[in-house]
């Protein structure tokens, strides 16, 4: 089984403090793997050091290349794409133009705009807001905004920033229910989440973080329901 | 300031009260001006005392300046403006009768026929000036950082062109000549201590500090009701103030000013000293004064075209303003905080002795 | 009648003029939070540039150079000045281009001359035109529908390109726009560029109506710029344009109204009729009030 994302020996700093270190984590293509842990974990961080917004050193090996000191624009073109922590949609843009930034990399316009329907037609409610500005949607709608955002590039890896991030639970349930779908259809995913709940729903994988090192790596299927869980996670 | 070293030992030691941090600290850092001052006074030619006056003089400059800038962390760039309102009010009040006859026969209000003993017309001259101020910070106060900042460059250029159109009080672009010359370095000296003295006394004071909290985190500061307004037009009245005592010193040491004296030649110059030295501090505000009043003498000698072992060199015009534009340059991108960074002398030295007795 | 059309004119050209300037002005603070004092040296060697190529005799090709070579030294200088400086408090980049803009006019000064240099390519530019019953300086007409022109381009390219999208994304929140895998160094470039083309355009037409170069020509007309983009609400690129045009109504319904000798004050009275403004409305005519705390939007 060939990794599609491999990390080795991962560490990032901010300044003198060491938020992550030495991870070693590996996503196989088609596979949904989770990383769970509290705040200040080092989850975030260990994103930013995939998508190349945050420096690190070690390696980070994507699609059989080295891509640690690739700077974080020619990331997306190899196939990375992300929702980041806070969703962040271009609040002072439309919707439209929030999928359209997304999709920035991509030269094939037909093809593009058969995505951009197909996106609407599965989150209606972003086909509603089409012309608004992204910052009048709701916590949720933006959540969804992202991921489709993200989605436009036709990644080969999808990252997911703590989606359930501020939303309430009904929301967030539709929101796993859309990354199960995107599994199934065989998106390569690697979900940051504090709620391991819905994480682990369609987990294949799971690394546990705590203080920037992993606490528990393994199948979901071995964490679920066991008192490992209880000891590693609290919920 | 909590000595760390008396609370290791279990017992909080009492605070200085910030006068006396203000005052003393403002006298460290003044010190060293003094001793210069006080050498060249008793041992340099003339042509030097006046060439030191000058630069005490724009230490004064500088030092107001910082006291708005470093303060509240908004670009200031119009103070060239309360140094001429100073100094035009000196000439307007002080000047002999006999020369106003000749000057400006029909100022308005009869000032003509006005001649005020000196100290009555510094008096008079920080009177309107404090006025002005008033009225201008209120404007300032309200705007975002910015905007303020233009707007300070706007009323730079309001004052010089009231002071170039306005001849029949100005006298224009010529020159108003005949201001009694009753200073000299001792005077100009005494006002600069004195000037950085209250420069470190508000910055200590609580007004100041809560400014520069402001300057740091806005909301943090409005959540704790802390008016920034209110204090940056306190700044700003403070900062026109000692400018306003510069320019009052400059006409009576000078004699003769004119317009352009008080424009932009003066903004840049005394605005990357600040830069060069480091807005966030008085000491910041004084060392680069010292560096750039000696560098820019030298440069200012190569303008003029010397002969340097034999070659002559042409005459550089241009060459102090290149100068000064790369200093900002520099400064900004390689020491933003400047030469002497966020401590004041007296706390650099109190930093050093604790770090020397405590071994650490 | 004539008289007032004459004035209308004259209040949109140099309405325009400041409306050009302002804009570029804009279009950088919005994305970077730079406040581009050194944006009237790029005029100022655009001026010189042209003045040294006078040899080229069309004065078409020297308006395609004028404006050429004013993107060219905008980007060059957001390369070498501002990239060092590119993350640091908006204070800092203030200053920072202020530096810039005095060593630029003094490095004017000291390689060419600090002496006005004449400049006459262009004076063919300025004839007069009759628009109906009137006569008009077609140099002023030229410079309102070019720059209208212009500013319509713009509104299209930040509408419908993806780079023009990118940038106004990138005004709010530049590093997701990197995520996105447009190239951070190509959307700053896209904004000094054109930045500058928008400079380059005013420059023509001020060389075309003075007929000379000095070294400081650039820093009173970004004085200006500045504080019509104030006017307008920082950072709003509508602010900027409106703010530009209205300062062309104030000044040359100052100079109309003033009577000859009080001419010299017109600079003065303009920026304490902008001061007026401005204490009525603080955040610009086209600017949101922000309080601290608003959330994004």
């Amino acid at each position: 089984m060939s990794a599609l994302l491999r990390l080795e020996g991962l560490t990032v700093d901010y300044g003198p403090v060491r938020a992550v270190h030495g991870l070693d984590l590996t996503v196989a293509a088609g596979e949904l793997v989770a990383l769970l842990g509290p705040n200040g974990a080092g989850k975030s961080s260990t994103i930013g050091a995939i998508t190349g917004l945050v420096s690190c050193s070690g390696k980070v090996m994507f699609d059989g290349a080295d891509i640690t000191r690739m700077p974080a624009e020619m990331r997306v073109e190899r196939g990375i794409a992300a929702s980041p922590e806070g969703r962040r949609v271009f609040a002072n843009l439309s919707v439209a133009e929030n999928l359209r930034l997304g999709a920035a990399t991509r030269k094939d316009s037909t093809a593009m705009r058969a995505d951009m329907a197909r996106y609407l037609e599965l989150f209606p409610v972003l086909a509603e807001r089409y012309d608004q500005p992204a910052g009048t949607l709701s916590g949720g709608e933006q959540q969804m905004l992202a991921i489709a955002r993200a989605l436009m590039s036709r990644p080969k890896l999808l990252l997911l920033d703590e989606p359930s991030l501020g939303l309430a639970p009904l929301i967030v349930a539709r929101i796993f229910d859309f990354i199960g779908r995107l599994k199934a259809e065989g998106m390569t995913v690697l979900l940051v989440e504090q709620n391991a709940a819905q994480a682990m729903r369609f987990a294949d994988r799971v690394y546990v973080l705590a203080t920037g090192q992993t606490s528990y790596a393994g199948p979901a299927s071995e964490l679920v329901g066991s008192d490992l869980m209880a000891m590693y996670l609290r919920s | 300031m909590v000595d760390a070293v008396s609370s290791m030992s279990g017992r909080a030691a009492p605070r200085r009260p910030w006068w006396l941090t203000g005052f003393g600290g403002g006298l460290v850092t003044a010190l060293p001006v003094l001793l210069i001052g006080l050498a060249v006074m008793m041992l340099a030619p003339n042509y030097h005392q006046n060439l030191a006056a000058t630069a005490a003089i724009n230490l004064i400059i500088v030092v107001g300046l910082q006291v708005f800038m470093g303060n509240s962390g908004v670009a200031h760039l119009g103070h060239s403006a309360f140094v001429g309102l100073g100094a035009y009010g000196m000439a307007i009040l002080a000047t002999p009768v006999m020369m106003k006859r000749l000057s400006i026969p029909n100022a308005p209000l009869g000032l003509a026929q006005v001649q005020l003993h000196p100290l009555l017309a510094v008096a008079v001259s920080l009177a309107i000036v404090a006025i002005v101020a008033m009225a201008s910070g209120r404007v300032i106060a309200r705007l975002s950082g910015i905007a303020a900042t233009i707007v300070s460059l706007a009323f730079l250029i309001v004052v010089h062109s009231m002071f170039l159109h306005w001849p029949a009080l100005f006298k224009g672009n010529q020159g108003f000549f005949g201001i009694p010359q009753v200073v000299g370095l001792p005077g100009v000296l005494a006002c600069t201590v004195a000037v950085i003295v209250v420069a470190r006394l508000f910055r200590e004071s609580p007004n100041g500090l809560q400014l520069r909290a402001t300057a740091q985190n806005a909301q943090a500061a409005d959540a704790l009701a802390i008016d920034a307004r209110a204090l940056r037009r306190q700044a700003w009245l403070l900062s026109a103030l000692i400018c306003a005592l510069a320019g009052v010193l400059y006409a009576l040491l000078a004699g003769t000013i004119s317009p352009r004296i008080f424009y932009f030649q003066q903004v840049f110059m005394t605005l990357a000293m600040l830069i060069l030295g480091g807005m966030g501090t008085v000491t910041g505000a004084v060392a680069g004064t010292l560096i750039l009043s000696i560098g820019l003498e030298m440069i200012r000698s190569l303008e003029s075209g010397v002969t340097v072992a034999g070659i002559e060199l042409p005459a550089m015009l241009g060459l102090s303003g290149v100068a000064l534009g790369a200093v900002i340059v520099l400064c900004m991108s390689l020491r933003p905080q400047g030469i002497c960074g966020p401590y004041e002398l007296d706390e650099m030295l109190t930093r050093a002795l604790r770090r020397f007795r405590g071994g650490r | 009648m004539e008289y007032l059309v004459q004035q209308l004119v004259n209040a949109l050209a140099f309405g325009s003029e400041y409306a050009l300037v302002a804009l570029g002005l804009a279009v950088v603070f919005s994305i970077m939070g730079l406040v581009n004092f050194a944006h009237g040296e790029v005029i100022g060697a655009s001026a010189y540039t042209v003045f040294l190529a006078a040899g080229l005799g069309s004065p078409a090709a020297a308006v395609v150079l004028a404006v050429l070579a004013a993107m060219v030294v905008s980007v060059a200088l957001e390369r070498v000045a501002f990239r060092p400086v590119r993350n640091a408090p908006t204070t800092t980049g203030l200053l920072t281009a202020f530096g810039v803009s005095i060593f630029l006019q003094n490095l004017f000064q000291l390689l060419i001359s600090p002496r006005p240099q004449a400049f006459s390519l262009f004076n063919g530019m300025s004839t007069t035109w009759h628009l109906g019953p009137y006569a008009v300086s077609s140099l002023q007409v030229m410079e309102f529908v070019i720059a209208a022109v212009a500013m319509a381009a713009l509104v299209l390219f930040l509408n419908r390109s993806t780079l023009g999208i990118a940038m106004r994304a990138a005004s709010r929140d530049f590093s997701t726009v990197r995520l996105m895998g447009i190239r951070a160094n190509r959307v700053i470039a896209a904004a000094f560029a054109i930045s500058g083309a928008l400079a380059g355009i005013a420059c023509v037409f001020i060389l075309a109506r003075r007929g000379g170069v000095t070294p400081d020509m650039g820093f009173s007309l970004v004085l200006k710029a500045f504080v019509a983009c104030v006017i307008g609400g920082f950072g709003s690129l509508v602010g900027a344009a409106a703010g530009g045009i209205l300062l062309g109504f104030i000044e040359v319904g100052l100079l109309a109204a003033l009577p000859q000798e009080m001419g010299g004050l017109k600079e003065a009275l303009t920026y304490v009729i902008v001061t007026l403004i401005l204490l009525y409305k603080p955040e610009g005519l086209f600017g949101a009030r922000r309080e601290l705390g608003d959330k994004e939007f």
